[in-house]
C-alpha cells in the first residue's frame, strides 16, 4: 500500500455515460475518496458491480474490478474476499440489483458478515430500463409498469439488514459529498460487512425522490446525537418510516468478521507446483 | 470371469443399511478383495426400500450383474425387490423372530437368525445388522477378523466398549449359523489375499482430485447426488489453506466461485441437473471474463426434479450448449472412479491454461458407487499443475499498452491472454460480461466484437491442437463391431466383453472422456461395420454429437430407467442391437 495515493488514482480515463446530474457521480467520487483515505490503492482494491446504471461503476473507476450479472455482485465479492483476505473488496449495486433480483444474496451476505463494503445507489427507480418501479419505489409512485403506483410498501433495506443480523448499517446522500465519503470510509474501516444505502437521485425518471427532496428532508444522525452502538436506538430510527436519515445507524462493536470466525486467512492464490506434500494421506484415508 | 460373490443388505431407509454395507465392503477391501458397490435408494429420509449391494472378487470388478448370492433381508420387500436376481444357491439371512412372516421361495436357502435378540445380548438391538454380518461371514467362509478391523475403523472414535460390543455381535451371528446350519453345500468360500485396497466413490475421487490440484475454494448448494463432493471437501480443504462455503443457492455458489477464481484461487462448484440450470446464467460471464472455473455436474434423472436419486446421463446437451450466446468451454467426462480423480486434476489445468469454464460431467452411478483400487491408482507424484499465463509482477510491462493499461484480453495467436490477479502492481483492470476491448472496457465496435469472439473461440481451437484428446479402448480393435460410450458406462461395457466373447461376438469398445473438444472417431467408425453408442438417456445426446461429426447414422442403446447398465444385461442389448437394421 502506498501512502501517497490520491482519490483520482481510482479514476479511469473512461468518461461516465450517466445522465448529467445523476447521483451516481457523487456516490462514486465518495467511494474513491474513502478508498484513498483508508490507505488503499488500485492494485489492492477489487470493485464488484452488478447490472444497471450502478453497474457501470467498475468501468469508471480504476482498480481490479468485475462487472457481473444482475443481482449477483455480492456473491462475487464474497468469493474474492474469501480467496484474498489481503484485498480490499467493495461491492456496488443499485436498488433493483440489491433489493429485488439480489435480495436473497443481500440477506445472506449480511449474515455472513464478510469483511467488505457494500454501497447501494438507491434512486428508487429502474433507470437504465427507462423508468419502471423499483423495490424501494413509493407505493403511489406512477411509472410505465405501475400506472397507479406499485400499491405495495417499499422494501426498507435498512430494516432488512438489521433483521438479517447486520453489523454495520449506514445511509448517505450522494450530494452531501463530505458526509457521504466519511460514511463510506467508516464502512470500509468496519470489521465486517459494511452496508451503506446511498440516496443517489435519478434526475431523468424520478421526479419525487429528488435532490431537493433529500436536501430538505434528511436528518443527520450525528447532529441528533444518535449512538449507533445502541441497538434499541438503531432499531427505532431504522423502523421510523416518517423520516429520512443519514449517518451510521447501527454498528456492532463486537462484530467478528467471517474470516476470523472461520479461520479463512490464507492467500488462496498461492499453490504448490504439484499435489501437496502430504497428499497421499488423502488416499490413505480410504483404507 | 473371476469367481465372484454378490452380497446385499436391504431394508427401510433409516435401518442403517448404508453403514452395514460400507462396513462389509471395507472388511473385504482389507482382506485384499476387490469390491464394487451399488445402492438402491429412494428420495426420502426414513422409510422406503433401500439396499446396498456388494460385488466382490479377487480381480478388479467394475460393474453390477444380475445375480445375488447372499441377501440380508430386513423386510419382505427386500426379498421381493431382488427376486429376479436370486437363484437356487442364494442364501437369505432374515430374522424369524420379527413380526413379519418371511416368504422365501423354496429353492433358496433361508437362514433364520434371531438378529435382534442376539444383538440385545451383545449390548443393543441397534447392532442387529452387525449380527447379520457375522452370519454372512460364516456362510461365505470369510475370516471374521477382517470384519473386526472394519468395526474398529468405524466405531473406534466412539470408544473401546462400542467396538467390543460390535465384535461380540458379529461373533454371535457367526456362531449362531455355525451351530444351527450346515451350509457347506452352497460352496461359498471367500478367498483373501495379502493386498489391501482403498475403497472410495466417484464424488470422493473428485473432491480428492480437487485438493490435489490445488483447489482452494469451493462454494456449493446441497443437491443430490453432488452434495458429497462438498461434504468431502468440508473439513479437509481447510488443512490445505482452503475453504468451503454453503451458499444460499446455486446462483450464489457459481458467482462466489467465480469471484474466488478471479482473485487467483483455483476454484470449483458442483451441482446436479436443476442446479446447473440456475448456474447457466453465469456460464457466459465466466467465459467472457475469461475466468478459470471448474463446474462439476453430477447428473441425475431429469428433467425438472425428475428422479433425484436415480441414474441418468441427460445433461450432456446442457454442458455442451447451455447458456445464451456462444460460450467457449471444455466438457470433460470421467469414465471411472479413478478418472474422476485424474480428470478433475486435468479440469483445473485446462481451466487455467485456457481461462474458460470447464464442465466436469459425472453421474449418479459413479457418485455413489464405491470401488476398490490399489492406492497407486491415485499416485500424487503424478499430479502436475499448470497455471497457464498467470503473469508475475515483472511480466506485467510486456502486456501494457502505450498508456500503461494492462491488456487483460490481449488478442493473441493462441487466443489466451495474460492473466493478472489482484495485488499485481500496475495490472489493475476490469473484467466484464459485456463485450469489451483488449483492456476489458465495454465496446460495441464491430471489429472489436469480432476480435474478442474469435479470440475466445481460438482458445478451444488451440487446445484442440495442443492437448491429447485421447480415449480408452477395450476389446478387439480389429473387430467389425464398434461400441462408443461416455461416462460411467465404461465398467459395464468392459465386463460385457466377457459375456459377448463367450457367445463368440468380438467388439471394439471406445470410451470417450472428452466431449468437447473430443477425439475424432471418423476413421474408427468408417472402419467398423456397425457402430453403437451406449448411454443412459432416452434420446442419445452423445450419439447425436457423433453423427454430427461423422455424418453417418449410428445405432443407439439408451437406458433411462434410472438404473445404471449391468454388464450381463448390456451384453444382451448389444447382441440384440447388432442384429437390427442400421437406421436410414
Amino acid at each position: 500500500m502506498s501512502s501517497d495515493v490520491r482519490f483520482t488514482d481510482f479514476k479511469s480515463d473512461k468518461q461516465p455515460t450517466w445522465c448529467p446530474g445523476c447521483g451516481d457521480f457523487g456516490t462514486m467520487n465518495g467511494m474513491m475518496k474513502a478508498l484513498a483515505n483508508t490507505g488503499n490503492d488500485p492494485d489492492n482494491t477489487f470493485v464488484v458491480a452488478g447490472i444497471g446504471c450502478s453497474g457501470k461503476i467498475g468501468t469508471y473507476m480504476h482498480s481490479y474490478a468485475l462487472h457481473g450479472v444482475h443481482g449477483r455482485a455480492l456473491p462475487v465479492g464474497t468469493g474474492v474476499k474469501m480467496a484474498r483476505p489481503d484485498i480490499e473488496v467493495m461491492v456496488a449495486g443499485g436498488d433493483g440489483d440489491g433489493y429485488s433480483i439480489g435480495a436473497g444474496h443481500f440477506v445472506h451476505a449480511v449474515r455472513r458478515n464478510v469483511d467488505m463494503t457494500y454501497v447501494v445507489m438507491d434512486n428508487r427507480i429502474y433507470g437504465l430500463t427507462k423508468g419502471q418501479a423499483s423495490p424501494t419505489s413509493r407505493s403511489d409512485f406512477e411509472t410505465s409498469t405501475t400506472p397507479e403506483g406499485p400499491k405495495q410498501p417499499p422494501v426498507n433495506p435498512l430494516a432488512l439488514a438489521l433483521a438479517s443480523g447486520a453489523s454495520f448499517i449506514a445511509q448517505s446522500f450522494s450530494s452531501d459529498a463530505m458526509r457521504h465519503a466519511e460514511i463510506v470510509e467508516k464502512a470500509i474501516e468496519h470489521d465486517g460487512f459494511g452496508f451503506v444505502n446511498v440516496f443517489s437521485p435519478c434526475v431523468t425518471f424520478n421526479d419525487v425522490d429528488t435532490y431537493d427532496y433529500f436536501r430538505d428532508s434528511l436528518v443527520d444522525l450525528e447532529e441528533e446525537g444518535h449512538d449507533p452502538t445502541d441497538y434499541e436506538a438503531a432499531k427505532e430510527v431504522i423502523l421510523d418510516s416518517d423520516k429520512e436519515y443519514q449517518g451510521v445507524l447501527y454498528q456492532d462493536e463486537n462484530s467478528v468478521p467471517y474470516h476470523e470466525q472461520h479461520g479463512v486467512t490464507e492467500d488462496m492464490s498461492e499453490i504448490p507446483d504439484g499435489a501437496p506434500e502430504d497428499a497421499m494421506d488423502l488416499v490413505r484415508e480410504f483404507y | 470371469m473371476a469367481e465372484d460373490l454378490n452380497w446385499a443388505v436391504g431394508g427401510e431407509a433409516g435401518d442403517g443399511i448404508d453403514s452395514t454395507g460400507k462396513i462389509f465392503a471395507q472388511a473385504l477391501a482389507r482382506a485384499g478383495r476387490h469390491v464394487f458397490t451399488s445402492k438402491d435408494f429412494a428420495s426420502r429420509i426414513r422409510g422406503g426400500y433401500t439396499a446396498y449391494k456388494i460385488r466382490t472378487s479377487v480381480e478388479q470388478v467394475q460393474s453390477v450383474v444380475d445375480r445375488l448370492d447372499i441377501l440380508v433381508a430386513l423386510t419382505q420387500r427386500t426379498i421381493d425387490e431382488n427376486l429376479d436376481e436370486l437363484h437356487e444357491g442364494s442364501a437369505i439371512i432374515y430374522d424369524g423372530e420379527r413380526s413379519w412372516e418371511a416368504e422365501i421361495p423354496d429353492e433358496m436357502t433361508a437362514v433364520d437368525v434371531p438378529l435382534k435378540s442376539l444383538a440385545e445380548e451383545a449390548g443393543g438391538a441397534i447392532m442387529r445388522n452387525i449380527v447379520a454380518l457375522g452370519a454372512a461371514c460364516e456362510i461365505t467362509g470369510f475370516d471374521v477378523e477382517y470384519l473386526d478391523e472394519a468395526l474398529e475403523k468405524r466405531f473406534g472414535g466412539k470408544g473401546s466398549k462400542i467396538v467390543e460390543n460390535n465384535k461380540a455381535a458379529a461373533r454371535a451371528g457367526q456362531e449362531y449359523v455355525q451351530e444351527n446350519y450346515d451350509l457347506d453345500h452352497l460352496g461359498y468360500n471367500i478367498e483373501t489375499t495379502d493386498s489391501d485396497y482403498v475403497l472410495l466413490n466417484g464424488n470422493e475421487a473428485i473432491g480428492m482430485g480437487a485438493i490435489a490440484a490445488g483447489c482452494r475454494f469451493y462454494a456449493g448448494y446441497p443437491i443430490t447426488p453432488a452434495t458429497s463432493i462438498m461434504e468431502y471437501l468440508t473439513g479437509r480443504i481447510e488443512e490445505y489453506g482452503g475453504h468451503v462455503v454453503q451458499a444460499e443457492d446455486e446462483l450464489s455458489a457459481i458467482n462466489m466461485s467465480l469471484g474466488a477464481a478471479r482473485a487467483g484461487a483455483r476454484s470449483m462448484t458442483a451441482t446436479s441437473g436443476a442446479g446447473i440450470d440456475l448456474m447457466t446464467e453465469t456460464f457466459g460471464l465466466v467465459a467472457t471474463s475469461e475466468t478459470p472455473l471448474v463446474i462439476a455436474d453430477v447428473q441425475r434423472s431429469g428433467p425438472s426434479t425428475g428422479m433425484p436419486t436415480k441414474q441418468e446421463q441427460g445433461d450432456l446437451n446442457m454442458a455442451l450448449y447451455g447458456g445464451h450466446g456462444e460460450v467457449p468451454r471444455f466438457v470433460v467426462a470421467p469414465t471411472s472412479i479413478t478418472e474422476c480423480f485424474w480428470k478433475t486434476v486435468e479440469a483445473f489445468n485446462l481451466a487455467e491454461k485456457y481461462q474458460t469454464p470447464v464442465f466436469l460431467v459425472s453421474d449418479l452411478a459413479m457418485s455413489v458407487t464405491e470401488q476398490t483400487f490399489p492406492p497407486e491408482a491415485f499416485d500424487m507424484d503424478e499430479v502436475e499443475i499448470d497455471r497457464g499465463k498467470l503473469v508475475d509482477e515483472d511480466e506485467v510491462d510486456e502486456w501494457l499498452d502505450a498508456q500503461g493499461h494492462f491488456r487483460a484480453h490481449a488478442v493473441t495467436d493462441d487466443g489466451v491472454s495474460p492473466r493478472a490477479i489482484p495485488g499485481t502492481t500496475d495490472a489493475a483492470h476490469m473484467s466484464t460480461g459485456l463485450e469489451h476491448d483488449e483492456l476489458g472496457r465495454r465496446t460495441e465496435a464491430e471489429d472489436e466484437r469480432v476480435h474478442q469472439v474469435d479470440k475466445r473461440n481460438r482458445k478451444v481451437e488451440t487446445a484442440r491442437d495442443d492437448e491429447d484428446w485421447d480415449y480408452r479402448e477395450f476389446g478387439d480393435p480389429d473387430a467389425d463391431n464398434l461400441i462408443i460410450s461416455w461416462g460411467s458406462n465404461e465398467g459395464a461395457l468392459v465386463e460385457a466383453l466377457d459375456y459377448l466373447r463367450e457367445d463368440g461376438i468380438d467388439v471394439h469398445v471406445i470410451s470417450v472422456p472428452y466431449i468437447h473438444p473430443r477425439p475424432d472417431l471418423t476413421e474408427e467408425i468408417e472402419a467398423a461395420d456397425e457402430t453403437i453408442v451406449v448411454e443412459c438417456n432416452a434420446n442419445g445426446q452423445f450419439a447425436d454429437v457423433i453423427e454430427h461429426d461423422v455424418l453417418t447414422r449410428v445405432k443407439r442403446i439408451n437406458k433411462y430407467t434410472g438404473v445404471r447398465f449391468k454388464a450381463d444385461e448390456l451384453a444382451d442389448d448389444i447382441t440384440e442391437k447388432l442384429s437390427e437394421e442400421v437406421p436410414a
